[in-house]
């Protein structure tokens, strides 16, 4: 060893630090297949203590939750005294055991409804398991709250609003899109107040995820999205009102999104013009055309489907004019699928821009009747 | 006269050192940078739910293209494996580029396809498309299939297919590609889930089909390729893309979203001229571009990879077919470099030409010559016997240790993330592989990049070669019986 050191010192400074780099790689190497084999091992041994927990929790739940007849009754499930003892088991004292009893109910909640529904949160409440999912509610690591939140949220636990409403403007993204789940979900007075309060913008994922959430929470108070689409200086919320107020038809919010036709934003423009369509506003075509000849190239595209989709018959000419003069091919094409949805008022129309129209826009014809091609 | 060789040997030396110290640190730092995304990634998607998405009216379209040619062996099952991807708004679209088999006959038959009057607009030039076939099969619906004259590359026929696209995104693969069943799921999250910029691209891992398991067109066990060629390049492909590409994401410096599997913004695709039919690296050709396209119209774009394996390609088994690829991506590079070489440090490309640009160069380019002149300087030392045997058997075994360090790292963030294999010995066969990689493997990729480079240099034809697929045995044994019945 001493003579190592000796021949190291000795050694030229290339060699040296090549010298400390193998020791260096040799030992990361050796770290890493140790890190390979335990996290292997971890895994078999959490898959194998898992595989043997949860067929006793699902005997557990069957037996005495899901097809016990004493609890399919029509008394409220918060009076139904659950047989709880039979849960306490000794291997839910280890909060591994629990939390894979949290998720199992979970998931059965998920996918039973009613008063089975009401009595496996009962039974998380009567088991306390609700005070599992508060203890991670005040972990300070974000994943934690957001399990917690998830938890609580599904199981319909109330939680302040004091203590949601931050969250819902968290910087952690995963964290501020469970806090505004939970709130819709479990608000009772205001289930959208989060919407006057949000910065961040709601990214189209999160849209996705609050649409979900909105439109399949039971007992929810749809509001009227008109006052977000008027006064909310948060463009990501206004277009997902729109989105909104298409799925519950609210013709009451009509007037806000025809205001919303004067807006800057052109993208935002082209969402309430598409909203205008879906909902079939014959009153709107007259603005729309109106607006048309001074509108960027995808509002111009979004007035022509919005047309066709209005269907009232009373502007064939303008889409035939528009089909046969210009120049762009995508607009030429939607005018053309607008043309056949509007055929009905203008009997022939299409027979006579087939004979007379150029090779090109005859396919776009012959594209857009067949019923084969979607789009 | 001796001085001046000298002087220039000591020269060749210390940038010879210099670059293989900056080479290495960039590899640790690569490696440092994909464990923080690797685990970030983990972290966040256990938290996103798919069926969310699934079940949404406002899940985006996509759009998946699938070129064509001659794969008339597996044809019907690849098409039926992307029929059955799980997305609630997806439309495939099969290119056949002029097979001369009978591919498209097949399509024809087991799709009850007809033609229709179907308006292409060729945003994009491309040779001309014959005709374009619908099903009348609702259950077929969302299948098109193009039958165009060939253009001699993937760039043409995919082309075609990004101008027949009705959705904003675009996901391109190839047709012999496995892909998981929640691909198109996978790869529209980063897109949707990125809070100012626009993502322009998103790439997923790709795995060596060769020893898995497929069952109708379904992946359903996954191993490491037994034929050691296969296992070095499912090597090769864990450090490229759960190191390599998942350390740049981080930066969100994404070099290039591989041609087998990658989801792609319609729009400044189109923009940028698609993809180049002449070129031999047209996958990061179009993503050079589109990275062009983007700085030069001040769009703050982004480019995201995710390390979870998505799609399965089956490798090239015999050196023959390696060496024909691995020269064709080396010619594609050398291409790509001097098609593009203006964006070199040149700081209005921002990231792209600060440090991707020179990465590739230098690190990716240049590396295959600088071995090669380093083993010649070798032999030449030798035979002088001017080489201090010691010295240089501590740098070898340096070099050695530390590119068996990387390797074993990436596939430590793949095994401690994602648990693909199903048997320790699987996993202690990949583990093995790497001290094998440095002697047998490495060396034939540096020979094949400068062929590349030679050809790429003298301008000699090269034609792109079939890739002689053996098809996923299973799948066509499951295939075969099922017709039977």
């Amino acid at each position: 060893m001493e003579y190592s050191l000796y021949d190291f010192r000795g050694a030229s400074l290339n060699i040296q630090i090549a010298i400390v780099f193998i020791i260096i790689a040799v030992s990361f190497t050796i770290i890493a297949y140790l890190s390979i084999l335990r996290g292997r091992y971890k895994a078999y041994r959490r898959e194998k203590k898992l595989a043997g927990l949860h067929p006793v929790i699902d005997n557990l739940l069957m037996e005495h939750i899901l097809l016990n007849d004493e609890l399919a009754s029509d008394v409220p499930a918060d009076q139904v005294v659950l047989p709880i003892d039979v849960f306490r088991l000794p291997v839910f004292e280890h909060r591994w055991a629990r939390q894979a009893l949290i998720d199992r109910l979970l998931d059965y909640r998920n996918n039973v409804r009613g008063a089975m529904g009401e009595q496996l949160r009962n039974l998380y409440i009567q088991l306390e398991l609700d005070k599992d999912s508060l203890r991670k509610m005040k972990s300070r690591k974000w994943d934690k709250k957001v399990q917690a939140l998830v938890e609580l949220s599904s199981m319909n636990m109330s939680i302040a609003d004091v203590t949601i409403l931050p969250l819902t403007n968290s910087r952690n993204r995963e964290l501020r899109a469970a806090a505004r789940h939970a709130y819709i979900k479990l608000s009772k007075n205001e289930p959208f107040k989060f919407f006057d309060v949000v910065t961040e913008p709601l990214l189209m994922w999160d849209q996705v995820e609050l649409f979900k959430i909105i439109s399949t929470t039971e007992h929810i108070a749809i509001p009227n999205f008109a006052q977000w689409i008027t006064y909310s200086t948060n463009k990501s919320i206004v277009s997902f009102c729109l989105k909104l107020v298409v799925h519950y038809n609210q013709i009451s919010a009509v007037p806000a999104v025809l205001k919303l036709l004067d807006t800057k934003d052109h993208y935002l423009r082209a969402d309430a013009i598409n909203c205008l369509g879906k909902l079939k506003m014959e009153s709107a075509e007259d603005k729309l055309l109106q607006m048309y000849d001074s509108q960027p190239l995808n509002c111009r595209l979004e007035i022509l489907k919005a047309i066709g989709r209005i269907n009232s018959g009373k502007h064939v000419d303008f889409l035939r004019q528009e089909f046969l003069h210009a120049t762009d091919f995508d607009v030429r094409k939607n005018a053309a699928k607008s043309i056949i949805r509007n055929q009905w008022a203008a009997k022939g129309i299409v027979e006579e821009l087939v004979e007379t129209a150029t090779a090109e826009n005859k396919l776009i014809l012959k594209h857009s009747m067949n019923p084969l091609i979607k789009f | 006269m001796g001085n001046i060789w000298e002087t220039i040997g000591r020269y060749y030396e210390s940038a010879v050192f210099i670059y293989g110290t900056l080479l290495l640190i960039t590899y640790a730092l690569l490696a440092v940078f994909s464990m923080v995304a690797v685990r970030a990634y983990v972290r966040k998607d256990k938290f996103h739910q798919e069926n969310t998405l699934l079940s949404s009216p406002l899940a985006p379209g996509i759009t998946v293209l699938a070129p064509a040619f001659n794969e008339g062996l597996t044809i019907i099952f690849n098409v039926r494996s992307l029929l059955t991807l799980n997305y609630p708004k997806y439309e495939i679209i099969i290119i056949n580029d002029g097979s001369t088999d009978n591919s498209l006959e097949q399509m024809i038959n087991e799709f009850e396809l007809v033609p229709v009057d179907f308006a292409y607009n060729a945003k994009i030039q491309t040779k001309p498309v014959r005709k374009i076939f619908k099903s009348t099969n609702p259950a077929y619906a969302k299948l098109m299939v193009i039958d165009k004259v060939n253009g001699k590359s993937k760039a043409d026929a995919t082309n075609a297919g990004i101008n027949a696209a009705s959705y904003p995104h675009f996901v391109c693969t190839d047709v012999d590609c496995i892909l998981d069943k929640n691909t198109l799921l996978e790869l529209i999250k980063p897109v949707m889930q990125e809070e100012k910029k626009r993502v322009i691209a998103t790439g997923a891992t790709l795995r060596i089909a060769n020893s898995c398991e497929f069952d109708e067109g379904v992946m359903t066990r996954m191993r490491p390729p037994r034929q050691l060629l296969p296992r070095f390049q499912e090597v090769e492909y864990i450090r490229a893309f759960v190191l390599g590409k998942m350390g740049w994401t981080l930066l969100n410096c994404v070099p290039n979203v591989s041609g087998g599997l990658g989801l792609f913004d319609k729009e400044i695709a189109i923009r940028s001229g698609g993809y180049d039919h002449s070129s031999f690296g047209e996958d990061m050709e179009l993503m050079t571009r589109m990275c062009r396209y983007a700085q030069d119209n001040k769009i703050d774009y982004a480019i995201r990879y995710i390390p979870k394996t998505l799609c399965w390609t089956e490798a090239p088994a015999s050196v023959k077919i390696f060496n024909r690829q691995r020269t064709r991506w080396a010619r594609g590079l050398a291409q790509l470099m001097y098609a593009h070489f203006g964006m070199f440090m040149n700081p209005r490309y921002g990231k792209m030409g600060l440090i991707i640009f020179p990465y590739n160069f230098f690190f990716e380019l240049l590396a295959p010559v600088i071995e090669i002149t380093g083993i010649i300087y070798y032999i030449v030392m030798t035979c002088l016997g001017l080489i201090d045997w010691t010295t240089a058997s501590v740098l070898l075994l340096f070099v050695y240790t530390y590119s068996v360090m990387i390797t074993t790292m990436a596939i430590v963030w793949d095994q401690l993330a994602f648990r693909y294999y199903k048997t320790w010995k699987e996993v202690a066969y990949l583990c093995l592989t790497p001290f094998m990689e440095f002697f047998l493997y490495h060396p034939l990729i540096v020979v094949f990049a400068i062929r590349g480079y030679y050809n790429f240099l003298t301008g000699r034809k090269s034609t792109w070669g079939n890739m002689q697929r053996r098809g996923f045995q299973t799948t066509q044994k499951a295939a075969a019986t099922v017709t039977a019945k």
